[in-house]
């Protein structure tokens, strides 16, 4: 039987609405949908590097904790239950069709320590002056993309969605320290990636210092 | 006394300022020395905030209500 919800459900917390979920107000679960669309779907093609395979896999992973509502406890929060989920989901997926790529998510060792920074040259002030937005989004997909299947995962969640280094953890199932072993390398890599783009010319600095001179003269 | 490999060890719970006091304080003082660590922090942090200001990822058109149409059927 279904229970009336009071209020504005729209504004109502995610354990609320899912209690009204619970009792039976099913189609309450497009709020949460909402809510959480657009941050699975970018983890998810984050991880599959395929629009068409991370709309079916965003489409499933909604449907199964829609399924599952009655199991979830509320011992994680529900995004974290969901991204856990959809992460599974994801790397199924990269199992059946492209075990090569799976594989190398268990293959990567949490060698941060053996990580020796290089381009250790200063960027420039603004370096998202020099870049367009549309040619900066480009650079940061291709950056994000060229990290190794368990770096992406951790830096999607970390650093693109801003969960917290807890949930993380949580939805990879990994302990925090591993989480954070893994988003230092991964945020060390994407630096690396992005400096040769960013860093400042010399012929810039000298330009920098002309241009500094002239106006004392 | 702090060194290269400490800051380096501690770069990202240093920039989410996850750190106690006194690390954080140690940390600084390398900073103010030693170049190298100042560009690697200076840099990631930057990364960090490019990454952070970008739109990086749309929905695809129309995948919103592909999937409320398809979540509907299971709660007909």
């Amino acid at each position: 039987m279904k229970s009336e919800p009071t209020g504005d459900v729209a504004q109502a917390n995610d354990a609320e609405l899912i209690r009204l979920v619970c009792l039976g107000n099913r189609e309450l679960f497009a709020h949460l949908v909402r809510r959480y669309e657009r941050s699975v779907y970018h983890i998810v093609q984050g991880i599959l590097d395929n629009p068409a395979d991370s709309e079916e896999v965003l489409q499933e992973s909604f449907l199964k904790a829609l399924q599952h509502i009655g199991d979830f406890r509320g011992e994680s929060q529900f995004r974290t239950w969901l991204t856990r989920i959809a992460i599974n989901e994801a790397r199924m997926r990269l199992r059946k069709y492209r075990p090569k790529l799976y594989d190398s998510i268990d293959e990567e060792p949490d060698d941060t320590m053996d990580f020796r920074p290089r381009e250790l040259r200063d960027w420039r002030p603004n370096p998202e002056e020099r870049l367009r937005e549309a040619e900066l989004a480009r650079l940061l997909e291709k950056a994000i993309r060229a990290l190794p299947p368990l770096y992406r995962e951790v830096f999607l969640l970390r650093d693109v969605e801003h969960i917290s280094s807890e949930e993380t953890a949580q939805a990879l199932g990994i302990s925090l320290p591993a989480a954070k072993a893994r988003l230092l390398r991964a945020r060390l890599m994407m630096r690396e990636y992005l400096a040769p783009h960013l860093q400042q010319r010399w012929h810039h600095r000298l330009l920098d210092r002309v241009t500094q001179r002239r106006r004392y003269l | 006394m702090i060194r290269c490999e400490d800051v380096l060890r501690e770069l990202s719970n240093y920039i989410d300022v996850e750190v106690t006091e006194d690390l954080r304080r140690q940390i600084e003082e390398h900073l103010h020395a030693c170049h190298n660590c100042a560009v690697l922090v200076s840099t990631t942090r930057k990364t960090l905030s490019l990454v952070c200001s970008s739109r990086i990822l749309e929905l695809p058109s129309g995948a919103s209500q592909r999937l409320l149409d398809r979540l509907a059927m299971h709660w007909r």
